[in-house]
């Protein structure tokens, strides 16, 4: 078959290497205030006074606002969140988390907005914090919430299982067949305990809004990766009808998840509404660390496996760490719990996973979704078996692989599978061998290790596009997909370029605008280029349709007899009877042509037993590093990984690339330094200077295998597939290296170093 | 100074001369970006570690985030917005940064490629190594790295054509 449209890099690259790309940062409007906000310095304590007096008198200030002016207004529900509303904008009575902000000031000038948060003083009563999910769960820990806060419009797919009075944000549990019976015809079974720390997301670009609220209106320009979600989300806490509030997205400056749902959007919009002047929020360095974080998790797993290496049974409890406040836990710790049972064939699974909440900052969405914890957890222990049972890992993880018509951890027959074609090429591409020793010199050894993962996309889920075809025949892509630098609005001019057969410089693809732009749920789960992709598809249809029809009555023909091509339409066999599409248009007083297109998966899990459909499609990836530990410090530097993912139809080569060396790139500092460190609920490293980002120097030399099966006609995002197994893939090396088995993530020098002792001290 | 605690500072930018308003601790970078909208300068860190809002001070790379305005007076400052030709052409580093897809989300490549004029100015035969060594104060989160590099490659043998 012929190799359908692609496009190497990005449509608007003269502007990103100008300085010209459009960030929320750069928007202001006339009388626009800057706002600073104080945050609490305790991680638990009933507020019982806050003066705000000396601020409020200090020239310039034009409002300071806190919790205690908020609880009992009647015009706006000063709480948010998209699963349960129980973060407040500002502190209401409690703080419950070092960071959580207590008050808001604004003022013309930043330096006084800054002056201003010296001057208020708040009095705590400190009450006792918990931090660890294993003792918030305990009947004694103190209770983050005093009461089950109050749910909102959730997904229709999530079903809540929260206690009356205990820190248990939700429950998710899977029961696929009978896991007892697996662990009792088992040869052994095996338990361990994994765990992975909070991690920030670190976008260069901070959280940013912009916010305005007149008329009856407001409006945002916010650093979201989910326009709708906040805008049904502030319409409902303004009472406002959702078309009264807009919400416009310039390109994201990185988002790795973190910018999923209401963060800043709520409280600026409020503080906008109160001082009836525009407001700004520009979150520092510091205060983007304690907005969101990924969840640090316990997984304890116990997996039985018969003598031939089949695994039959898995039981995976997992803790997430939710911190103070639910975001999108509830539903994150869903995909994690299942995601435990890996991409490999087990006929019976277990899975009770937890969100609980604790004192610390709010964990949600994060680039992999909980997949990065559960396979640290499940690749790490297949690794370990396979040194029990004095076996090649690679071939216990080829006799366990998904294969098509096998059933996966939620109960579906999985088809396109192509995981074994995947571990192969990456085992192959850095030369792996099971035989290979251990490469001694000097005080340093090299080694090898490998890893395979699955992951869901967000289900059920919606999209829709529209399209305007011109009276020239250029045409516009009206999406609320949100351009964050996976080359999204690239992806999709292929896509409108394709099926129109027109040069892609003839589209434009729109700037997210909820007043002009359609419904889309939201740019995460590498669902864009599939989901928004298809929506396009079929809006570009209609407009194809209603060109056929306009050329079928032209040329008095039917419209089967028309075909579409080279941004004319002619009829076939008969090519002097042609006509340019703007001329279509243009003879039939039409304006423009609207092209409508609606994308929908349905799917949703039993409650009860987790099974069901999980995802539309499966994400498939692999890894395989070679590692180099020196034995003397115990630092780990990678030297190469090579990358496999499954991709369907890759539409940019390029962009396959770098989303695949990205992900490859941010697994490396979860993998070997990545971690907030906390004292006491205070967290320590909320800098770049303390808390290390990879960078040039820890850049190993990578490869990236994106796989493709055009016959299957299908688009995998491949945003995320590739992060999960950069962390177990190290581990597996570094542990071939040394013998040192590091459980939980980062792998620091400090933790190998004690491994080797332990190891030369027996 | 004025009753506001204001100085009043010349700064010449990108080749012209501004004069601006700015209070003592004020940092070059929000002297550009808030009073000459130089949106190209970026802060990530503030502390001088990620290197997005580096600028070329008299052609050396510089954190914007960490100099105060007015030690920046008397000094040539290079922004991406200046790295242009005067009839737009673009610099050749830039175009090999679009050559090779050397960016994701682009918050960091103005910072990555002013870097990468220096280096390349320091250096006119930089191996990987040096590249990668002069780099390592500029973070990239989008992890491009691979394509940076390669970027940075072929502005070298750009810049070293006759």
């Amino acid at each position: 078959m012929t190799r359908p449209a692609q496009y190497s890099g990005m449509l608007d690259a003269t502007d990103r290497v100008t300085g010209r790309v459009d960030y929320t940062i750069n928007h202001e409007l006339p009388g626009m205030l800057h706002a600073r906000l104080l945050r609490a310095t305790t991680p638990h304590a009933r507020i019982t006074r806050i003066d705000a007096s000396r601020a409020r008198d200090l020239p310039g200030v034009a409002l300071v606002l806190t919790g205690e002016d908020l609880k009992n207004r009647r015009d706006v529900t000063p709480y948010h969140g998209p699963v349960f509303r129980d973060q407040p904008v500002l502190a209401i009575d409690k703080v419950r988390y070092v960071g959580d902000p207590v008050a808001a000031v604004l003022a013309e000038d930043p330096d006084v907005a800054a002056q201003a948060l010296e001057l208020i003083d708040v009095e705590y009563e400190h009450l006792p914090a918990v931090f660890d999910p294993l003792e918030a769960l305990r009947d004694s820990a103190p209770r983050v919430h005093d009461s089950p806060p109050p749910l909102g419009a959730t997904f229709s797919d999530l079903v809540i299982h929260t206690g009356p009075s205990s820190n248990i944000c939700n429950q998710f549990q899977l029961r696929k067949g009978d896991v007892e019976r697996g662990f009792a015809e088992a040869d052994f079974v095996f338990e361990d305990t994994f765990r992975s720390p909070a991690v920030q997301h670190v976008p260069l670009e901070t959280h940013a809004c912009l916010a305005q609220a007149e008329g009856g209106r407001v409006t945002v320009w916010s650093t979201t990766q989910t326009p709708h979600p906040v805008r049904a989300q502030l319409a409902e806490m303004f009472r406002l009808p959702i078309s009264a509030v807009r919400v416009i997205v310039p390109n994201l400056g990185g988002g790795y998840g973190g910018k999923s749902y209401t963060k800043l959007e709520p409280l600026t919009a409020i503080l906008a509404y109160l001082a009836r002047r525009p407001v700004r929020l520009h979150l520092r360095r510091d205060e983007e660390f304690v907005t969101i974080t990924k969840h640090a998790v316990i997984i304890i797993m116990k997996t039985g496996i018969k003598a031939d290496g089949r695994i039959v049974a898995r039981k995976s409890t997992c803790y997430f760490n939710t911190g103070a406040y639910a975001d999108i836990g509830p539903r994150l710790i869903k995909n994690g719990g299942y995601a435990t049972g890996g991409p490999h064939a087990i006929p019976n699974v277990w899975v009770d996973s937890y969100a609980v909440y604790t004192n610390l900052p709010p964990a949600g969405a994060f680039r992999g979704y909980g997949v990065s914890q559960a396979a640290w957890a499940y690749e790490t222990q297949l690794d370990m078996i396979a040194a029990r049972m004095h076996t090649d890992p690679y071939d216990l993880r080829m006799r366990n692989l998904l294969v098509d018509g096998d059933t996966v951890m939620t109960g579906e027959v999985i088809h396109d599978c192509h995981f074994r074609e995947l571990l192969s090429r990456a085992a192959q591409a850095i030369g792996w061998d099971a035989d290979e020793q251990p490469q001694r010199v000097g005080n340093t050894v090299r080694a090898k290790g490998l890893s395979c993962i699955i992951k869901s996309t967000v289900t059920p889920s919606t999209s829709t596009a529209s399209v305007k075809l011109n009276e020239d025949g250029s045409v516009n892509v009206l999406t609320s997909s949100v351009e964050m630098g996976q080359g999204v609005k690239t992806a999709l001019a292929v896509i409108a370029a394709e099926k129109l057969d027109i040069p892609i410089d003839q589209v434009h693809v729109s700037e997210v605008d909820t007043d002009v732009t359609p419904y889309d749920q939201q740019t995460t789960s590498s669902r864009s280029t599939h989901s928004m992709g298809n929506a396009l598809m079929h809006a570009m249809d209609d407009v194809r349709e209603q060109l056929l029809r306009l050329a079928a009555e032209e040329f008095e023909v039917f419209s089967e007899d028309v075909v579409l091509k080279g941004g004319r339409a002619s009829v076939i066999g008969s090519p002097s009877r042609s006509a340019a599409y703007s001329e279509l248009i243009s003879r039939a007083r039409r304006g423009n042509l609207l092209g409508h297109g609606t994308f929908s998966t349905a799917g949703g899990l039993d409650p009860e037993t987790g099974q069901g459909i999980g995802s539309v499609h499966w994400h498939q990836g692999a890894g395989a590093a070679e590692v180099e530990v020196d034995l003397d410090t115990g630092r780990v530097q990678v030297l190469r990984y090579h990358g496999a993912v499954y991709a369907g139809r890759v539409l940019n080569p390029v962009q396959a690339e770098l989303q695949t060396e990205g992900s490859i790139a941010f697994g490396l500092g979860q993998a070997l330094f990545e971690e907030m460190v906390y004292d006491g609920g205070q967290l320590l490293n909320a800098n770049l200077g303390d808390y290390m980002l990879a960078s040039f120097k820890d850049l190993p030399e990578i490869g990236v295998s994106a796989v493709e099966h055009l016959e299957a006609n299908e688009i995998h995002g491949i945003g995320e597939t590739s992060l999960p197994p950069v962390m177990p893939a190290i581990g597996n090396a570094v542990y071939r290296a040394t013998g040192v088995r590091i459980q939980e993530l980062p792998i620091t020098p400090e933790k190998v170093l004690r491994g080797l002792r332990e190891l030369r001290d027996g | 100074m004025d009753e506001d605690g204001q100085l009043t500072l010349s700064l010449h930018v990108n080749g012209r001369t501004h004069r601006v308003k700015a209070r003592a601790h004020h940092t070059l970078l929000e002297v550009l970006r808030t009073q000459l909208k130089l949106f190209g300068v970026r802060e990530g860190c503030g502390v001088g570690m990620c290197g997005a809002c580096t600028v070329l001070l008299d052609g050396k790379p510089v954190s914007s985030c960490l100099l105060l305005a007015p030690l920046a007076q008397e000094k040539d400052i290079l922004t991406i917005e200046g790295l242009q030709g005067a009839s737009g052409e673009l610099h050749p580093v830039q175009q090999a940064y679009i050559d090779h897809t050397g960016f994701q989300c682009s918050y960091c490549t103005p910072g990555f490629i002013l870097s990468t004029v220096a280096l390349l100015s320091e250096h006119p035969d930089a191996t990987e190594d040096q590249a990668r060594e002069y780099l390592t104060g500029n973070l990239c989160r989008c992890g491009s790295y691979v394509k940076i590099l390669e970027s940075v490659m072929d502005a070298r043998d750009r810049l070293r054509r006759p």
